[in-house]
């Protein structure tokens, strides 16, 4: 019964579809057509096929800036995954002190981008910075976060895992709530250990949590703009700009509205691959185990 | 519920975009510079005002209280507003009177954007050769006037005079600036040695305006032509090099602070942590109110003087604020209105050179009580000296970032002086060549 | 939540670990705190003074000098509220039909919903401008609601959830003769409650920190959402002269949704809990 192919279905998804497509769809095949042509803010601009494309290709700021960006990534995917997980895991108790370090690690997510910048200007700074005082007292030269080309970006990179743990954690605590307490009971019976515990039951149970936060947080970190902008301005001498900060640049700085859709459709393109091929890699290695 | 749901929402509409029918003339105007009408909201004493934003604030309201049929309602946007502006003007709905830096003017122009202003300032009586040189090449494009220049602002070197005198660099009370390059290195050396602090505060980091400036200024003074054509920028010339290597030079011999941010530096600065802070017209206020603390480590230390001529003519790069109109289909009691603005605000230009900018007119820059303010005299100068990038170049903000970016990578070493520049140049004439 | 014994106790180390975790996330929000709590001036180059007293409330009083302020608050209330309850009804109903309805399409139009996660809002955002400038919404609250309503992880968030229902449910439902929306309505919808307050959060959060639609939206300050009117009022060179006054800026934006969060939490793990995630 409930099988039957039935067009009423549409119904209940069709309000969504439609905001979608006029909101989301509609802009982004806009972005694609201005990416074939050479246009600017305001002027018609002409058609000039791939050239925007082809000019990408050649532009070293925008290669470093996918470098920057899959760089910063890298360094925030799976230690972000890792954090919360052990969070959650540490956390995954009724008692009232895991509800308050829960708040407490989730405390950071409420806040917006300008104020997570602001608040972490004055504690990367050298100068004025708690960092900075905290490496004074100990009687060392402070470190300079926001201007050393090869400290900037992992700057970056602490700054969105503190912002951004809280969500991740969460996630992993409704997985671990889902795991049956018996599995864990026979594994105590089993005298297995910890490691054991964790290896067998937790982290195979997980799997898909794992790869929800993996994906969530690829798709989210690839698209990093604010931090960068607001932090650091993409400096020093571009170390830290990232693919968004560079088309935001180029669209609202220099006006190129052509070649900053182009920019925005690579850059669309990547992430739905890198997306795709985690989706399609864990897809595999679950089969392959027969796992859930 | 859904009928309820749409009705809440037409309701709040109608709530966004309540018309006003008060029988005034409305202009709509739209600035940065802040919000403080806490302070300064209902007050129309302009002397009284102090800083950017309440000298603004209470300017409008004193227009307003002149001007019973005007009513100009203000928009304040966050610094420097051009996002919005541009999607404003994207809507076709953008303000009647926006603040404009003066480089930025002719992005809008060149597009018919803003509106030639000549009718306006024959209207309030005001000719362009009542601006300043600096003030008046930074709003004349095209044959025409395109704003109501506000102010000159450029860089200056704000100075720790205690630290000058402790280095043995004061004579008659007044600080000793460099003539040439060695000079600049011998003074910054000896100033080390004595003080035991850094000669020259900067900031390199995420402020491409500051090192642009430097680089601009100086090779400026060299007689170098930087923007030979609409379309080309020329930096990488044995002048830019030149320039680019005694600011290396300053970075490696360790003469000026390093890995400091623009609140890092002006930190530095009223701590008494160095010698010179060259930074803008725009710091003189905040720096005499710490020069008139006592305790404060500037209190009774502080002088501002333009940058010195180091070499060649004494020329520097400056910019300004104006006052621009988007094209946009107004009454004739709009225009009139906008004209009665503008003659206010340039019988008003005094006012605002409280703020540290110079005056947009000749005649202020002569009268007595602007003389009389703090360090006026000494500045002045640069009213005269002041030069604007040619208004024939386009996206000078986007430009200033990326020779900024490079220049500072030259200066601090992270790129040599030769990639650096020519990096700046290239990218410079990529971006250039894509306008049509 | 029975769950304490599902594994062993924390060793020292552990809680060792966590308290210095916990003093990590606090660490730069106390900071922030204390430094709202300074006079500005006592700021100005020296922001170690925030470490000690005298501490005044006086930059958060100057926040409601400002007459718009309460607008402002009014305005990012009304559009959180707003795309929070229009995601919520778009999400469910689009939830349940992927989740429980088979319609021509259907696997190709949910991939189509995924794909969206992809898209970076920065790439859309001009082309979004000109559409609602042609529709004349700019500087409205639909104008500033309806972005925010294209929220595809709602919607995967709530066919997930839904799928986890089991379908039992329903199909003794329909048996008794009720139609797909009674269904939907009376049986699942209350059992989504979880779910919805969860997505909620997000969706209220999210809302209420966003800045750059917002920013080019409203471009008129009686319009401005909080974060756009704070960065509006600050003056320049703030970080250096008014540093107070924007770290207090900053906790007072912060508050409402911290209350929210608050009020929330439990239900908020819970309904992670029900999500086969």
């Amino acid at each position: 019964m409930t099988s039957a192919r039935d067009w009423r279905g549409l119904l209940f998804v069709a309000p969504f579809l439609l905001l979608y497509s006029v909101i989301l769809i509609f802009p982004l095949l806009r972005g694609v057509w201005l990416s074939f042509n050479q246009v600017d803010l305001f002027g018609d601009g002409h058609f000039v096929g791939l050239g925007n494309y082809a000019r990408l290709l050649n532009d070293p700021i925008f290669g470093t800036s996918l470098i920057n960006t899959f760089e910063v990534t890298l360094m925030i995917v799976p230690a972000l995954t890792i954090i919360a997980l052990g969070l959650a895991m540490a956390l995954n108790r009724g008692s009232r002190n895991a509800a308050i370090f829960r708040g407490i690690f989730f405390s950071s997510a409420v806040l917006s981008v300008t104020i997570v910048t602001l608040i972490w200007r004055f504690v990367l700074a050298p100068d004025a910075g708690l960092l900075g005082e905290l490496w004074k007292a100990f009687g060392w030269q402070p470190l300079p976060f926001l201007s050393d080309e090869n400290l900037v970006l992992p700057a970056l990179a602490i700054t969105t895992i503190w912002w951004s743990v809280g969500f991740p954690m969460l996630l992993f605590l409704a997985g671990l709530q889902q795991i049956p307490g018996d599995m864990y009971e026979a594994a105590a019976l089993d005298n297995a250990s910890r490691w054991t515990t964790f290896s067998r039951i937790t982290l195979p149970s997980l799997r898909r949590t794992v790869v929800l936060v993996v994906m969530l947080q690829t798709a989210a970190q690839l698209q990093l703009f604010g931090q960068s902008q607001l932090l650091t301005a993409g400096g020093p001498s571009g170390a830290s700009r990232t693919a968004v900060l560079f088309l935001f640049e180029t669209a609202f700085g220099r006006w190129e509205l052509g070649y900053a859709s182009a920019a925005a459709e690579l850059l669309f393109l990547i992430i739905l691959a890198v997306t795709i091929t985690q989706y399609w890699a864990t897809g595999r290695a679950t089969a392959a185990q027969g796992g859930r | 519920m859904t009928k309820r749901a749409l009705a809440a929402l037409l309701a709040l509409l109608a709530l966004g975009s309540c018309a006003k029918s008060d029988h005034k003339t409305h202009l709509y105007l739209q600035r940065f510079f802040g919000e403080c009408g806490a302070e300064y909201g209902g007050t129309t004493d302009v002397a009284k005002a102090e800083g950017e934003c309440g000298i603004i604030t209470t300017l409008v309201n004193r227009f307003n209280a002149d001007n019973p049929d005007i009513r100009i309602d203000v928009n304040v946007v966050a610094w420097p507003g051009y996002p919005q502006l541009t999607a404003q003007v994207a809507a076709r709905d953008p303000p009647d009177l926006v603040t404009m830096h003066e480089g930025v003017i002719s992005d809008y122009a060149s597009k018919g954007l803003v509106e030639p202003v000549d009718d306006y300032l024959r209207t309030a009586g005001i000719s362009p050769t009542d601006f300043t040189d600096a003030a008046r090449q930074g709003v004349t494009m095209y044959g025409h006037v395109y704003g109501l220049p506000w102010d000159t602002h450029g860089g200056l070197f704000h100075v720790n005079t205690a630290l000058f005198a402790k280095a043995g660099l004061m004579r008659g009370g007044k600080p000793v600036l460099p003539d040439t390059w060695d000079e600049l290195f011998a003074q910054a050396r000896q100033f080390e040695q004595r003080t035991g602090e850094p000669y020259l505060i900067q900031s390199n980091v995420g402020d491409p305006a500051f090192a642009a400036r430097n680089l601009y200024t100086y090779m400026m003074a060299k007689g170098a032509v930087l923007f030979p054509d609409r379309k080309h920028i020329r930096l990488n010339t044995p002048v830019g090099v030149q320039v680019a290597k005694y600011f290396r030079r300053i970075n490696a011999e360790k003469l000026g602070t390093q890995n400091m941010d623009t609140p890092a530096a002006i930190a530095a600065f009223v701590s008494g942590r160095g010698g010179i802070y060259p930074t803008g017209t725009w710091m003189i206020g905040s720096f005499e109110t710490e020069a008139e603390t006592p305790g404060r480590p500037l209190y009774k230390s502080y002088a501002v003087f333009p940058y010195p001529r180091l070499w060649g003519e004494h020329v520097e790069y400056v910019s300004g604020h104006s006052w621009v109109v988007p094209a946009r289909e107004r009454t004739p009691q709009q225009r009139e209105a906008i004209a009665r603005f503008f003659k206010f605000m340039a019988a008003h230009n005094f006012d605002w050179t409280r703020t540290g900018h110079l005056p947009a007119f000749k005649a202020v820059l002569g009268e007595p009580r602007f003389k009389a303010l703090p360090h006026r005299a000494d500045i002045a100068p640069l009213a005269t000296i002041g030069r604007p990038l040619p208004s024939y170049v386009l996206r000078q903000n986007a430009i200033e970032g990326i020779v900024g970016e490079e220049a500072a990578a030259a200066f601090t070493g992270q790129k040599t002086v030769p990639q650096a520049l020519e990096s700046a140049e290239r990218r410079v004439n990529i971006l250039l060549a894509q306008i049509d | 939540m029975a769950a304490d014994f599902r594994r062993g106790r924390l060793t020292p180390l552990g809680w060792a670990a966590l308290v210095i975790g916990a003093a990590l996330m606090l660490a730069p929000l106390t900071w922030a705190v204390l430094l709202s709590l300074k006079d500005n001036a006592a700021l100005v180059g020296h922001s170690e003074a925030a470490l000690h007293g005298p501490y005044t409330l006086d930059n958060y009083v100057a926040i409601f000098g400002n007459s718009l302020t309460t607008r402002w608050l009014l305005n990012s209330t009304i559009v959180a509220l707003g795309q929070t309850a229009g995601v919520l009804i778009l999400a469910s109903l689009a939830g349940y039909g992927f989740a429980r309805l088979d319609f021509p399409f259907r696997r190709t139009l949910f991939v189509i919903v995924l794909i969206g996660l992809a898209v970076p809002s920065q790439a859309v955002i001009l082309p979004q401008h000109e559409l609602f400038a042609w529709l004349h919404l700019h500087n409205s609250y639909p104008g500033l609601i309806l972005p925010g309503l294209i929220a595809p992880f709602g919607v995967f968030f709530m066919t997930t959830y839904m799928r986890g229902i089991p379908r039992e449910l329903d199909e003794a439902a329909m048996l008794d003769g009720a139609s797909r929306w009674t269904t939907f309505w009376k049986v699942i919808l209350p059992l989504t409650v979880p779910a919805q307050s969860t997505l909620a959060v997000f969706t209220f959060l999210g809302a209420w920190n966003d800045y750059w639609w917002p920013l080019i939206s409203a471009t008129r300050s009686d319009m401005y959402t909080l974060t756009v009117g704070l960065a509006a009022a600050q003056m320049n060179y703030a970080q250096t002269s008014g540093l107070g006054y924007l770290m207090a800026q900053a906790v007072f934006a912060s508050i409402p949704i911290f209350i929210v969060y608050i009020i929330f939490q439990k239900q908020i793990v819970r309904a992670m809990a029900g999500t086969a995630v």
